[in-house]
């Protein structure tokens, strides 16, 4: 995969010498900062579900905000012609900017985790279902980025890019509601597709292989759509 | 400096388009373009505005497919051979507002690496295009703060890095002063015949100065495919019934390479152009024209004859 580690190297640069980098990450800290105060100060419950469910919805907004830029500028600029002129695979592209975006969500949760080594001081949290939140949230994350990339690489205009897919991380996240109202199999079919439906049980402590399944698929569908995005029209 | 001699022109063609054709929903942008780019010349390809000439190049460098038609690169298939076509070759795309944050060796690097470039090799092409390009002076500043003509410079110097078989430059001139145009005009000529150039401009005189061959592209179409040699170009202006007693004999006189009819004004007056090889003589033509007691309203030398060749062409094909 030529080109990976050179489009890694400035993927980072570009992104950790942005501001909106920074101001994500401080938005993201001191939103859930706040809840996790609130809850376990004023409401003196000592669980972590109420943050990682906050965190998933804070997501949903900041990961377009995270990738809108991605193709979207370098389409703009005139860069994206520079690099696939290059020797580079589209799928290092792809990738790179992939696990860059990924990487500024690591940035944003590693601080949280002071929050169950709190819990941990002064109480016994249940360390499975922090882990399994964790692990809900990066598999969220990832999937949000790959559709967020995709949908960056169909088009110049960066707020394009942002609002579709926030509109479509949405969409995804309650779609279990309108299932709900179907007749089945369609209640089924519709309330499998939802985001939140296949969250909810990680939030809690409880991971379901289906669950792992449905993030990496979304993962890998968004992935291919930006890398067959960026193939030859 | 002058353009490379003509015994270059005998290597085997560098790049190979065979039928090519782009169609953009019902627009067809390229149609069936057939053109052989030889190793060692520079070529330019000119064009007006919507004539396809971006959409080759996208074409070229593989960033665009084809709906029909092969390109090949050193014998390679641009769409199938897509990496190892790209990887001997060095393009100069037009309007590119370059990583702002990243300063000019960060980014020279980073397009090395993505060349394959590595360690001692990527460390010495940087030191030569940091020499050849002049870009000592801004090597550690930001990609933001530079000058147009030092982007461009930068720009020059990515796609040289790896020394490429073929440089593409697409519309290189654009925005640069007069000075810098010159300067880009020495080094283009300093690539030949190491390196092939792909040049497209809209300014036919510059591309006289650099140009081994020019090929014209109209509404989608390759015209024509012109041989700029080192020759020199007159204007005749003549009163004559018909163009042909005037064409008949200045093409049979020694040293006439080629007769263009350009015009007819009032009067009879027609205007010709015609080129004549280096070493013949033009007192040969103007006796000539005296023998033959043609009234000669002028004769006078013009620049290399691309602008005219260029009109004519263009007048032929929209029906002017």
């Amino acid at each position: 995969m030529n080109g990976f580690r050179a489009m890694l190297g400035k993927e980072l640069q570009a992104l950790y010498t942005s501001p909106l980098a920074w101001a994500v990450i401080a938005m993201f800290l001191l939103l859930t900062g706040y809840t996790f105060s609130a809850w376990l100060i004023v409401g003196q419950n000592a669980s972590l579900v109420r943050v990682i469910h906050q965190s998933a919805v804070l997501l949903l907004l900041f990961m377009p905000v995270i990738t809108m830029r991605a193709f979207a500028e370098e389409r703009r600029h005139g860069t994206l012609a520079l690099l696939l002129s290059t020797p580079v695979d589209e799928v290092a592209v792809v990738l790179a900017k992939f696990l860059a975006s990924l990487s500024l969500v690591c940035a944003m949760l590693a601080p949280t985790l002071l929050y169950p080594v709190l819990l941990d001081h002064f109480g016994h949290p249940d360390w499975g279902t922090v882990q399994a939140g964790y692990l809900g949230l990066l598999l969220l994350a990832a999937a949000l980025c790959a559709l967020g990339l995709f949908l960056s690489a169909l088009t110049t205009n960066q707020l394009v890019a942002a609002v579709t897919s926030l509109g479509l991380g949405m969409l995804m996240w309650v779609l279990d509601s309108l299932g709900r109202m179907l007749p089945a199999p369609f209640d089924v079919l519709v309330v499998n597709t939802s985001l939140i439906a296949h969250f909810t049980p990680l939030s809690v402590g409880v991971v379901y292989l289906s669950d792992l399944g449905y993030f990496l698929s979304l993962t890998a569908l968004g992935l291919l759509g930006a890398v067959r995005a960026l193939a030859r029209p | 400096m002058n353009r490379p001699d003509n015994p270059e022109l005998r290597l085997p063609p560098l790049v190979e388009i065979r039928g090519l054709s782009r169609r953009y929903g019902d627009r067809l942008a390229l149609d069936g373009v057939d053109l052989e780019i030889r190793q060692g010349e520079v070529f330019g390809l000119l064009g007006p505005n919507g004539s396809g000439k971006s959409t080759l190049i996208r074409l070229l460098t593989g960033l665009l497919a084809p709906c029909a038609g092969r390109i090949t690169l050193a014998g390679l298939d641009v769409m199938k051979e897509s990496a190892a076509a790209r990887a001997l070759m060095g393009y100069v795309p037009e309007d590119v507002m370059l990583y702002p944050g990243q300063r000019v060796h960060e980014f020279l690097r980073f397009m090395g690496r993505l060349r394959r470039l590595r360690g001692q090799v990527l460390a010495d092409a940087l030191e030569r295009v940091r020499a050849r390009l002049g870009l000592a002076e801004v090597w550690r500043t930001p990609l933001g703060r530079l000058s147009h003509g030092y982007r461009q410079r930068v720009l020059i110097a990515q796609a040289l890095l790896h020394e490429p078989a073929l440089l593409i430059l697409d519309e290189p001139t654009n925005g640069l002063d007069p000075q810098q145009i010159i300067d880009l005009r020495e080094l283009i000529l300093s690539l030949v015949p190491r390196h092939t150039v792909l040049v497209t401009s809209h300014i036919l005189s510059e591309m006289e100065r650099v140009a081994t061959r020019v090929g014209i592209l109209l509404q989608g179409k390759l015209c024509s495919v012109l041989p700029l040699s080192r020759e020199s170009r007159y204007r005749l202006s003549v009163v004559v019934e018909a163009n042909e007693a005037v064409e008949s004999l200045l093409s049979s006189l020694p040293g006439i390479l080629e007769v263009v009819s350009l015009e007819r004004k009032a009067g009879n007056e027609r205007v010709f152009e015609f080129a004549l090889a280096q070493d013949a003589p033009i007192t040969l033509v103007a006796q000539a024209l005296v023998e033959a007691r043609l009234p000669v309203v002028g004769l006078h030398p013009v620049s290399g004859g691309l602008e005219s060749r260029f009109l004519a062409l263009t007048s032929r094909n929209t029906g002017a």
